[in-house]
């Protein structure tokens, strides 16, 4: 896959290149402030853009913005926003244009190498993937709810599929059966009142609007 | 036709003029032929008095409406002098303020001694201006000092006859006859006594004191506010941009190296390798980032052990006296006096080429007393803008309401002295 990276730490910067190329992946442009990504971003047009919130010089939230105003003009650029701390905020901005080649992940997860590359494959597929602590937080953050009445493994498979992640992972996660994950499934969709949906993206941006919005 | 026409209206004004002349003229002779005095005469005196009355009725209301007019008249020129003056008090107060600043340098001048102010600024727009200027009790004070003056400014004059007479007599007294001099010093007692009054005048009163004390107190709590806040942003800066950066740095090695584990494990222990020399880089950033908020060693070992530790460690000779026993200052002062030191060590260390220096810790009376001093080249920058961190401590130090106090003339030596307030 054909990368750009946006990452003002030079540290950092380093340990993502020598990750992303070591997974044979190539890494088409790096920026490393916040003016220099849109252009890179349109330039290249990559498969994947894996970003940083914050960067020089405002060191606020340039990557982010640049994700947004690169999505503006490449509908469906598929980028995975990277950041030292999650921000519910931040989330929804970015899920605002649609879950589909969405990621939104701790810096940290990219410690656990398979599985942060698992999610850029995913995110460059068009697919979704959230930080846990993002959904945990949503999920928190609801009190009244239909959730209470969820099972716990209904709510494992729940925030699961809201992080992005489709039936055969969450099987192997849970170390339980595809058919139990599609039944775990049905019963959530039942029991939240939602349309039944299978396709991937489609369920994600249903949880998500759920969670976001009740 | 014309001509005729002309005549003729000429005529006729001339015939009305006639007229009118023969209307008005004719009742005065009547009066004047009046008869002697009977039954009818009397009704015409009645009658003649009753219009005299009449005219002098409407002589009154006229005479009414002229004093209504003059009055109005004045208010009016009243209210514009007022309006004037109004507009003009500010100025005045502040041209007061100018010659009672003259008087308080020119004593300033002959005793040494500063005499303190305690103005309230004056703002532009005039309302508030007005106000400021006339609840200023320093305005009241000024204006005194100003009166009296008028008085006792004569001292100076009193001195120049004496300026001829002392010249004799003092020249023969202590001149020739060698004994005290008379007369001369009396100009300097004139001078003293015009130097005392003028202090004791002009010094802000009490309650001007307590309103400056106030404005410092809130210009300093703002500082605290801004400086507290600045710190709250570096520390997160610092955990930020280092420590946490480099602890993600470090566990996208580790997961590398699992990658790297069993197909390449050379590569892999290069992987932990750098991961492990990112840890400590990162526990040695944590260090820095805790010394910055509150150095441990001030825990440990107090305020000298830790300037002499500092001392040690500044690659200059410095000789620090300081007592140890006795009950501590509070954290905040401990710490501020540390970052004073430490600050001043290292632009001794830094810029001024001197290799040794001295530090002084003493408690005093009111609180904690620290004295830095080098041998350097002096021409410190009090400014602080080229990253001097003289500002930062600068505020650190008002917000504990203490005193610095900078001296450093080009050639040296340099000297900060340091005053932070605190209760034994």
């Amino acid at each position: 896959m054909r990368v750009v990276i946006a990452e003002d730490n030079a540290l950092l910067r380093e340990g993502l290149l020598l990750l992303l190329t070591s997974a044979g992946h190539e890494v088409v442009a790096v920026a490393t402030s916040g003016p220099e990504v849109l252009p890179a971003l349109l330039e290249h047009r990559p498969d994947v853009a894996v970003l940083d919130v914050r960067m020089p010089p405002g060191f606020r939230d340039e990557g982010l913005l640049a994700a947004l105003a690169a999505r503006a003009e490449i509908p469906g650029l598929p980028v995975l926003v990277l950041s030292q701390y999650v921000e519910q905020a931040y989330a929804a901005e970015l899920l605002g244009g649609g879950a589909s080649g969405i990621g939104y992940l701790l810096k940290d997860r990219v410690g656990r190498v398979d599985e942060f590359l698992e999610a850029l494959d995913r995110v460059a597929a068009g697919g979704t993937a959230l930080d846990p602590e993002v959904i945990t937080e949503l999920l928190t953050r609801r009190r009244d709810s239909p959730l209470d009445a969820l099972t716990p493994r209904e709510r494992q498979v729940l925030e699961l599929m809201a992080e992005g992640h489709d039936n055969t992972t969450i099987a192997s996660t849970l170390v339980i059966t595809e058919r139990s994950v599609h039944k775990h499934i049905g019963n959530v969709f039942a029991k939240l009142d939602l349309p039944p949906s299978d396709s991937g993206h489609r369920r994600v941006v249903a949880v998500l609007t759920y969670l976001n919005n009740t | 036709m014309p001509p005729t026409a002309g005549r003729n209206e000429g005529a006729h004004t001339q015939m009305r003029g006639v007229v009118r002349y023969t209307t008005t003229v004719a009742p005065a002779r009547a009066r004047k032929r009046a008869g002697p005095p009977s039954l009818c005469s009397m009704r015409k005196t009645v009658r003649q008095a009753g219009r005299a009355t009449a005219h002098l009725a409407r002589a009154a209301a006229l005479a009414l409406g002229t004093y209504l007019f003059i009055t109005m008249l004045l208010i009016a020129v009243a209210g514009a002098m007022v309006v004037i003056g109004i507009g003009t008090v500010p100025e005045t107060v502040l041209l007061v303020r100018k010659i009672a600043g003259a008087k308080r340098r020119h004593v300033r001048e002959w005793t040494g001694r500063e005499i303190p102010e305690a103005y309230l600024a004056i703002p532009g727009p005039l309302r508030e201006s007005l106000r400021a200027a006339v609840r200023d009790p320093c305005t009241y004070a000024d204006l005194r000092w100003m009166l009296a003056y008028y008085g006792y400014g004569v001292l100076a004059v009193l001195a120049m006859p004496l300026w001829p007479l002392g010249l004799l007599v003092d020249g023969v007294w202590c001149g020739l006859l060698r004994r005290r001099a008379m007369l001369l010093p009396l100009i300097v007692r004139l001078a003293d006594l015009d130097a005392a009054w003028s202090t004791a005048l002009l010094k802000p009163p009490p309650r001007a004191r307590l309103a400056e004390r106030v404005r410092e107190l809130a210009d300093t709590r703002a500082g605290a506010v801004a400086a507290h806040g600045a710190e709250l942003r570096r520390i997160e800066r610092d955990l930020h941009d280092g420590v946490q950066a480099r602890l993600v740095s470090m566990s996208m090695r580790i997961g590398l190296a699992k990658r790297a584990y069993e197909k390449d494990p050379v590569a892999g222990r290069k992987l932990l390798d750098d991961a492990q020399a990112q840890a400590e880089e990162a526990l040695t950033e944590l260090r820095h980032v805790v010394r910055g908020i509150h150095p441990p060693i001030l825990t440990d070992r107090g305020l000298v052990g830790a300037v002499r530790a500092l001392a040690a460690g500044s690659g200059l000779t410095v000789v620090v006296a300081g007592d140890d026993a006795g009950p501590r200052a509070p954290a905040a002062v401990e710490a501020a006096a540390y970052f004073v030191v430490a600050e001043a060590l290292t632009n001794a260390a830094k810029h001024s080429g001197a290799d040794r220096a001295e530090v002084r810790i003493a408690r005093t009376d009111i609180g904690l007393r620290v004295l830095v001093r080098d041998e350097g080249r002096g021409g410190a920058e009090d400014l602080g803008t080229s990253g001097s961190g003289l500002l930062g401590i600068r505020r650190r130090i008002a917000a504990l309401d203490g005193t610095m106090a900078l001296s450093s003339p080009a050639g040296g030596p340099t000297m900060i002295d340091v005053e932070l307030p605190c209760a034994w």
